[in-house]
């Protein structure tokens, strides 16, 4: 692996921001760990829940969003990497308040089916 | 990556222990998401599946071994704060690569 142009940028921070930064991305791999497990199990053991096509809909949801935030989780910390070395400020992302939705649809979408089956 | 270091700063937030401890943690839900992937492999009778789980396992070690490292790195009187080369990018396509499993198991063999 090549050294990355942007590890030569800015200073070396302070390493408990660079071991915070760290914890995230891997709290952020694990969320998305979760999630995929959630959209597995629902899948394999809801098997009570009707309609199906939901069920599946969800599950392939609750996949694709554990696919996209294993991508975003390491652009985030990279950006964050850069933006430390540099002293500019963390840059903003949409990625928390676009988690939470897909959470509370998701959710609102498994109790409507529970109350309705 | 050039390697960065320190001598041990005495931290009480115990910061360097808890980046030990997330790689862990890491790893066991990969794990998770490997046996996931064996059952419903099993289940659908799908091969494919089961490799996908067999491989996640073995992510799931390597996962280990990082935070083995990352341990050893973290204690003691020098830290090493750079992180393992590709260890992140590592994780990081494994999660991918366990998302595309589970997509897999959720339309291969109908339900069981």
């Amino acid at each position: 692996m090549r050294e990355p142009k942007w590890h030569e940028e800015g200073h070396q921070p302070d390493y408990r921001f660079t071991l915070a930064n760290e914890r995230t991305f891997l709290a952020w791999i694990r969320t998305a760990l979760a999630l995929l497990a959630g959209g597995v199990l629902l899948h394999q053991f809801a098997t009570e829940l009707d309609p199906r096509l939901v069920v599946t809909v969800l599950s392939t949801g609750l996949g694709v969003v554990a696919a996209v935030l294993s991508v975003v989780s390491y652009t985030r910390w990279r950006g964050n990497e850069i933006a430390i070395r540099t002293g500019r400020p963390l840059p903003f992302s949409w990625v928390l308040p676009a988690l939470a939705a897909v959470c509370l649809l998701t959710s609102a979408v498994l109790v409507v089916m529970l109350l309705v089956t | 990556m050039a390697v960065y270091s320190i001598p041990a700063p005495g931290d009480p937030a115990l910061q360097p222990e808890r980046t030990a401890l997330a790689w862990s943690r890491t790893a066991l839900t990969i794990a998770i998401n490997a046996l996931l992937s064996m059952r419903a492999g099993f289940v659908a009778g799908d091969a494919g599946l089961v490799a996908v789980g067999a491989l996640l396992f073995a992510a799931s070690g390597a996962a280990v071994a990082v935070g083995t490292v990352r341990r050893r790195q973290l204690t003691g009187h020098r830290l090493v704060i750079t992180p393992p080369r590709g260890a992140l990018i590592g994780v990081a396509v494994a999660t991918l690569l366990a998302s595309i499993g589970g997509i897999a198991s959720i339309f291969s063999g109908g339900t069981s």
